[in-house]
């Protein structure tokens, strides 16, 4: 009995290692309610804070194997507010956001690893008005008690990073001068996440 | 001297004076240029020089009329009718309401278009109301009619201080001039 027990363990083993990580990576859907996404850029050396008010998360992802994740984020760029009538006016244009042609943005990573206890990096590729360009994006990841009467588990994924809005044509022609309208753009993000199993 | 007497301003007056009447020109030059100038990095800054300067000039208005307050003011020359008197009085009243209205009606323009600005670049301003377009668009057209009586007012001023030392020849438009002696 021992014997045919000790044959057969080898076997459950190697069908755990198969299945238990799919089984734990769970599938995450965004919460657009308190989920925001938010960038700032200098203005005349003065920040400029902007939001995109639409955009989508989808996540596979266990953190304590992020190895087989997969990240989705859709950003609808024609919903950037910049707080200022004058101001969103103006970033439809085809030298700024070009809304007419590039109403969306994507980012997807498969890669993600883990760089600290609950730190994680998410390489993959941004493309933004028809420009590609690979962007390593970190984030913490915590995971937040469920609200009362809600079931699945609930998590957030909090971070921020630097783009250039050169490489990715945003101020074209005379607004590709820096001194303006600053080469850097700060991104930060918050995203509520929700899995149901 | 630095005090003004009841006869004549005093060097602080006389600074003061010049520098609001210059930065005043500079000042609807830049507006007027920035206004019509295309949507580009220049125009906005063009618009920064011009609330830059509207903050230096609600800051020496400021100081100009504490420092009337703090100091005799000359009177003015015997002879003149009441209805001399009445004008002058009330163009210059007018003249520092403009002075203080322009720059605040400018910045309430500022806090309701919502656009980010540091004073030369290197004070943030607050925004004294909350952002909207339409009152934006009110106060800007608020802002050119209190630009056109200004303008209107400035011709009237120094229409008058040239009447004075051409046609009645006194020494209202000499006194607030540099080379002069204060008596």
């Amino acid at each position: 009995m021992i014997c045919r027990l000790f044959a057969v363990a080898p076997g459950l083993a190697l069908l755990l290692a198969a299945v238990v990580p799919l089984a734990s990576a769970a599938d995450w859907r965004m919460e657009a309610a308190g989920s925001r996404l938010e960038f700032t850029v200098l203005f005349e050396k003065t920040a400029a804070p902007g939001v995109f008010r639409e955009f989508d998360t989808r996540l596979r992802f266990d953190p304590e194997k992020p190895a087989d994740s997969r990240l989705e984020v859709n950003i609808r760029v024609a919903s950037a507010d910049m707080m200022s009538a004058d101001i969103n006016n103006a970033i439809r244009a085809a030298e700024w956001f070009d809304f007419a042609r590039f109403p969306q943005a994507e980012f997807r990573a498969t890669d993600i690893r883990r760089s600290e206890a609950n730190r994680y990096v998410a390489r993959g590729m941004l493309t933004l008005k028809g420009v590609q360009q690979a962007v390593e994006v970190p984030f913490v990841w915590t995971t937040v008690p469920a609200p009362a009467g809600a079931k699945g588990a609930f998590a957030s994924m909090e971070g921020e990073l630097n783009l250039r809005r050169g490489v990715f044509g945003i101020g074209s022609g005379e607004w590709a001068a820096t001194n303006v309208i600053g080469a850097e753009v700060r991104v930060k993000f918050r995203v509520r996440l929700r899995s149901d199993g | 001297m630095l005090r003004n007497s009841t006869t004549a301003w005093g060097g602080p007056a006389r600074f003061l004076h010049w520098a609001v009447a210059a930065l005043v020109l500079v000042q609807v030059a830049l507006g007027l240029t920035a206004a019509g100038w295309r949507l580009s990095p220049a125009k906005l800054d063009l618009f920064v020089w011009h609330k830059s300067l509207g903050f230096m000039i609600l800051l020496l208005v400021v100081i100009r009329l504490i420092w009337r307050l703090a100091n005799p003011t000359p009177a003015l020359p015997a002879g003149l009718s009441f209805f001399e008197r009445l004008g002058a009085r009330v163009s210059h009243g007018f003249f520092y309401v403009l002075l203080i209205m322009l720059p605040i009606n400018g910045w309430v323009i500022n806090s309701a278009a919502n656009v980010p600005f540091s004073i030369f670049w290197l004070v943030p301003l607050p925004a004294i109301v909350a952002p909207s377009p339409t009152l934006a668009g009110t106060a800007e057209n608020a802002h050119f009619v209190l630009f056109s009586l200004l303008l209107l007012l400035l011709v009237v001023h120094a229409g008058a201080a040239l009447r004075h030392h051409f046609v009645k020849r006194d020494e209202v438009l000499s006194r607030m001039l540099f080379g002069s002696q204060g008596k």
